[in-house]
């Protein structure tokens, strides 16, 4: 480059273009040098052995979540327990974490003027910046994934599980399930993931972009414990976390995991979208991160409230689709298969297809018409025809959660005690004495 | 190809609300030279160079920078253009050296040289401390080093020696003129006009986002009324007449008890003698401000401070 005194030789050496890979290697770069994401990271490698240890040194388990009853008994529990509980909230505070600070950080240390003066444009900007907190939100994933599978196999053992069939998993097939839903539980987290980065693009506060969307996860929590038809139930994020029910269930169609993607797709574009569309056309005219006003406070909260509202009208209009029928299909299902891994675990191999359940499932508190919805008080009288099972007949007490699982617990006088001895003299849980199943929504 | 400006705007507009922080600009700056932007606070300094960056889209207008006109705001900044705005800021988790090393990768990486531009700016010694322990001046220092790193050939500054201390200060424009000897067109923005009166070779004030004067700082010098100084005698009776007498003179009593004296240097050097051989002792003479400050202030329609804070005073001893 020659330069005169009064002219400027444009000419410059070639030099290599900035995009999106040197932003995503720049956030990537800035999220390691952080506290909070590798407080979150460590997390997720501890709390799943903690979690493990404390409950295995407890005299009760948490009976009323999936695989609950199952945690002292099998390693393979473990991920599948703490996945029910990350999908609650948990999932969407981790990926928030990263994405809802992500934008609103550069406000906050008033470093936008400092990266949209550099070689990149906003587009490769917003697209890196959205890489790296995606990719956060996936690492975070698979750690608390793998953290929970090693703990609970290191800690518990490689026992088999049962699954929500009534099938028994062994460890190859425990596995398999585990990563396939860690894998299917990763698009509603990336949606929130795109969320978080809505919250934080909008609000240009890091408070805000990180709590913003775990409170839209408890609020659609709530809304999905209301009970509600199919439709509400589809349209609520949270519920894509549910999905993986479907992979233990061979009956299950893949209609509600395709559902969940395309329900994660449509809020991770739409959130993705507005946000972009905000960030393009923002000015960025002074320093420091968005005060705090009331003002914005109470829109979004009159805003939250009317959404809120609106989806609670639909879910208390809607039909439920949990009804009796499809709880006696899914008991039969489930039965038939535990007295197969019931009769293996005496030693007598039992075909499957010799196995007649008959099921007759009711609520308790219906005193006349169709029972049906999610509640407590549901009892299912099963009769049970087959070899070695001949005439057994059985009462559960079943309790059928709004998402359509359930837990099912039966006198000992009937199906056995808790425990049972095996033919070499050992002791295993016996598996028609209590089991968690799901009904998997039409 | 050749640039005759480094800098061209025409009909700039820009409005925050009801307020007009750009109003019908126009500024041209030629190629290789090192310009002033002055005006006092509100003068829409920072909101033109937020434009000239891209962090704000003008209403109206157009901008050519080295010979670009960047089609919007959220477009790739124009390559060779580097600088800062207000206060340079960076990642205070991370080290300077870190730093500009993500700095460097934002413009397409494998940039060297980052040793040699914290060696230029000082702080080649505070390379591998956090910047979120640096004061305000390094990390206006850092700020001017992040973009010598984009080798740029047109610098846009603003206002650099704030938090500065005055050898940081000095060593800035030392920077500034250095660059501009070797070619690099330089903007500079400040409210204090003495301090670019050694650097810049022209000069824009600007006053409620227009530009109230644009020429070259010779002109200016040339147009601006003479120098203010603060004046305490023994005999400010005898000492007002005796200025009187000299028409090149101008002398006020001021409320605050001493006089105030416009006049060229050579024209108060004589009234100065004079008034020692009038036997009249000057207690006190004291710069008020610049000939350039002076037409600040008459440009800008600010008032200056009755109290000269943070300058070097441009006193002589109190002659008793």
């Amino acid at each position: 480059m020659t330069m005169g005194a009064a002219a400027v030789t444009v000419a410059d050496a070639p030099r290599e273009r900035a995009g999106v890979g040197a932003v995503y290697r720049v956030e990537i770069a800035k999220i390691r040098a952080q506290l909070l994401p590798r407080a979150a990271a460590v997390i997720c490698v501890l709390a799943p052995f903690a979690f493990t240890i404390f409950i295995n040194t407890q005299s009760s388990v948490p009976a009323d979540s999936l695989f609950g009853r199952w945690v002292q008994s099998s390693g393979f529990a473990t991920p599948f327990v703490l996945l029910g509980f990350a999908g609650i909230a948990g999932f969407p505070l981790l990926a928030s974490v990263v994405a809802g600070d992500i934008f609103a950080s550069e406000d906050r240390q008033s470093t936008w003027k400092t990266v949209l003066t550099r070689s990149c444009s906003r587009g490769q900007i917003f697209v890196g910046k959205t890489l790296a907190a995606m990719t956060f939100s996936v690492v975070m994933v698979a750690l608390l994934g793998a953290s929970s599978t090693i703990a609970g196999m290191l800690v518990v053992g490689r026992q088999p599980l049962v699954g929500l069939s009534g099938a028994l998993l062994d460890q190859t097939h425990a596995i398999t399930l585990i990563v396939q839903s860690y894998a299917l539980a990763l698009a509603p987290t990336l949606a929130f993931t795109c969320l978080a980065i809505l919250f934080s693009v909008a609000t240009r506060n890091s408070m805000a972009g990180v709590i913003g969307a775990p409170v839209v996860a408890l609020l659609m929590v709530g809304l999905s414990l209301m009970g509600g038809g199919v439709v509400i139930r589809s349209i609520l994020l949270t519920s894509p976390f549910e999905a993986w029910h479907g992979l233990q269930i061979p009956s299950a169609t893949s209609k509600a995991i395709w559902i969940g993607l395309l329900v994660s797709l449509a809020y991770g574009a739409l959130s993705l979208i507005v946000a972009w569309r905000s960030f393009r056309r923002r000015d960025f005219a002074g320093d420091g991160q968005a005060p705090f006003r009331w003002s914005t406070v109470g829109r979004a909260v009159v805003a939250t409230v009317v959404l809120v509202a609106i989806l609670l009208v639909g879910t208390l209009l809607s039909k439920t689709w949990i009804t009796s029928s499809h709880l006696e299909a899914s008991v039969s299902e489930t039965v038939g298969n535990l007295i197969v891994v019931q009769q293996e675990i005496l030693g007598r191999a039992l075909d499957p297809a010799a196995v007649k359940v008959y099921p007759y499932c009711k609520r308790e508190s219906v005193i006349s018409g169709t029972s049906s919805g999610p509640a407590d008080d549901w009892t299912c009288q099963v009769f049970v025809d087959g070899p070695h099972v001949s005439r057994l007949a059985a009462d559960y007490s079943i309790a059928v959660r709004p998402d359509g699982c359930y837990t099912a617990d039966a006198p000992a006088s009937l199906v056995g005690p808790l425990h049972m001895k095996t033919p070499d003299g050992g002791t295993t849980i016996n598996p028609l004495s209590a089991f968690d199943s799901c009904m998997i929504p039409p | 190809m050749t640039l005759d400006l480094a800098l061209d705007v025409n009909g700039l507009q820009k409005a925050f609300g009801d307020v007009r922080a750009i109003d019908g600009l126009d500024l041209t700056v030629a190629a290789g030279q090192v310009h002033g932007l002055v005006g006092p606070n509100g003068a829409g300094k920072t909101t033109l160079l937020r434009i000239l960056f891209g962090l704000v889209a003008p209403d109206a207008g157009t901008v050519s920078l080295l010979g670009h006109e960047p089609a919007e705001a959220g477009e790739r900044p124009t390559e060779g253009v580097g600088g800062f705005v207000e206060e340079p800021r960076f990642y205070p988790y991370l080290t300077a050296r870190r730093n500009l090393e993500l700095m460097a990768d934002l413009d397409g990486g494998g940039d060297t040289r980052i040793d040699e531009v914290l060696s230029t700016v000082r702080l080649d010694d505070q390379a591998d401390r956090k910047v979120g322990g640096f004061s305000s001046g390094m990390r206006q220092r850092l700020g001017l080093a992040a973009s010598l790193l984009r080798r740029p050939r047109l610098l846009l500054l603003d206002e650099p020696t704030v938090g500065l201390d005055p050898t940081g200060a000095r060593d800035m424009l030392s920077v500034v003129k250095t660059l501009s000897a070797d070619g690099v067109t330089v903007i500079v923005s400040s409210h204090n006009m003495s301090e670019l009166e050694g650097v810049c070779d022209g000069v824009t004030v600007m006053r409620d986002g227009r530009s109230v004067w644009h020429g070259s700082m010779e002109r200016l010098r040339a147009e601006s009324p003479a120098p203010a100084h603060h004046l305490e005698t023994t005999d400010d009776v005898r000492a007002t007449e005796l200025a009187k007498s000299d028409r090149r003179l101008e002398i006020v009593a001021d409320p605050g008890g001493w006089l105030t004296v416009s006049a060229d240097r050579e024209v108060l050097d004589a009234y100065v003698v004079a008034l020692g051989k009038a036997g009249i002792a000057v207690r006190r003479l004291e710069l008020l401000m610049t000939a350039l400050e002076s037409m600040f202030f008459s440009l800008t329609g600010e008032r200056a401070d009755p109290v000269p804070a943070a300058r070097e005073p441009d006193e002589i001893p109190a002659a008793r």
